[in-house]
């Protein structure tokens, strides 16, 4: 922890890695949306998170981990739903821009204390 | 991971599914080519794809190869085609546009799908990049 990046900011910096690796896998889940035997990807880094937050630690930046969709395939065995795959790209999205706004927010305040004379 | 990762991955998805449109539309277009009954019909092309390190790495997916359908095809009497035979045959390809036409639907939406996701990405990074910025 320093003076400019405080345990708030590493939780949101690392939240945006991982809604970042969440969108990378939703892109490549939908460019494998025909390939035959491909099983969607799903990310999650929101547990590891809450662990290192509750537990008091200050959060390591990672991307979470890929887990594959045990989601029944189809009869190429492809299991890449498009609809749902859009629900978590629009989600996902959202949520970035969320962290995103928490994190100018921060840097804001940081400004404004520099500007203090 | 590199950077922009979302916008690459999209982009191999859209090249992967306008492989396949061209493929589909080469089929279609040659429907109806009459063959000699002593050579092969025109064969259905279609594209092999394969996603790209598939579970770990970056992700995409890219075209692996070429199936060519039968060159079998469906003999025809036609005797005033140039091409017949001394029977007065003539070999067409044996595709079916039923068939044709299904996978052509498949393959826009699954590049309009692709599409889709490069917007959604782009606006995300956008953001990202007004980072700061106050």
């Amino acid at each position: 922890m320093t003076m400019i990046e405080d345990r708030t900011m590493t939780a949101l910096h690392s939240a945006l890695t991982g809604l970042s690796e969440r969108q990378r896998v939703t892109a490549d889940n939908i460019a494998n949306i025909n390939t035959p035997g491909f099983l969607a990807g799903r990310t999650d880094f929101e547990s590891a998170l809450k662990a290192q937050i509750s537990g008091g630690d200050t959060p390591t930046i990672s991307g979470g981990t890929v887990a594959r969709s045990l989601e029944p395939t189809n009869t190429n065995g492809n299991n890449v739903n498009l609809d749902s795959e859009t629900v978590i790209a629009t989600e996902t999205g959202l949520r970035y821009q969320l962290a995103l706004n928490a994190l100018d927010g921060k840097y804001s305040l940081l400004r404004s204390a520099l500007k203090t004379t | 991971m590199a950077l922009f990762d979302a916008l690459s991955i999209a982009g191999s998805g859209m090249l992967a599914h306008r492989k396949w449109l061209d493929a589909v539309s080469d089929n279609i277009s040659n429907i109806n080519t009459p063959s000699r009954t002593s050579e092969d019909a025109f064969k259905e092309r279609m594209v092999d794809v394969q996603a790209v390190n598939y579970g770990q790495g970056d992700g995409g997916v890219k075209v692996a190869g070429v199936t060519f359908g039968s060159g079998e095809g469906r003999v025809v009497y036609e005797p005033d085609n140039p091409l017949a035979d001394a029977n007065g045959n003539v070999k067409y390809p044996d595709i079916d546009l039923g068939d044709q036409m299904a996978e052509l639907m498949m393959a826009q939406r699954g590049y309009q799908a692709n599409a889709t996701v490069i917007d959604r990405a782009t606006d995300a990074y956008k953001a990202a990049l007004q980072l700061g910025k106050g």
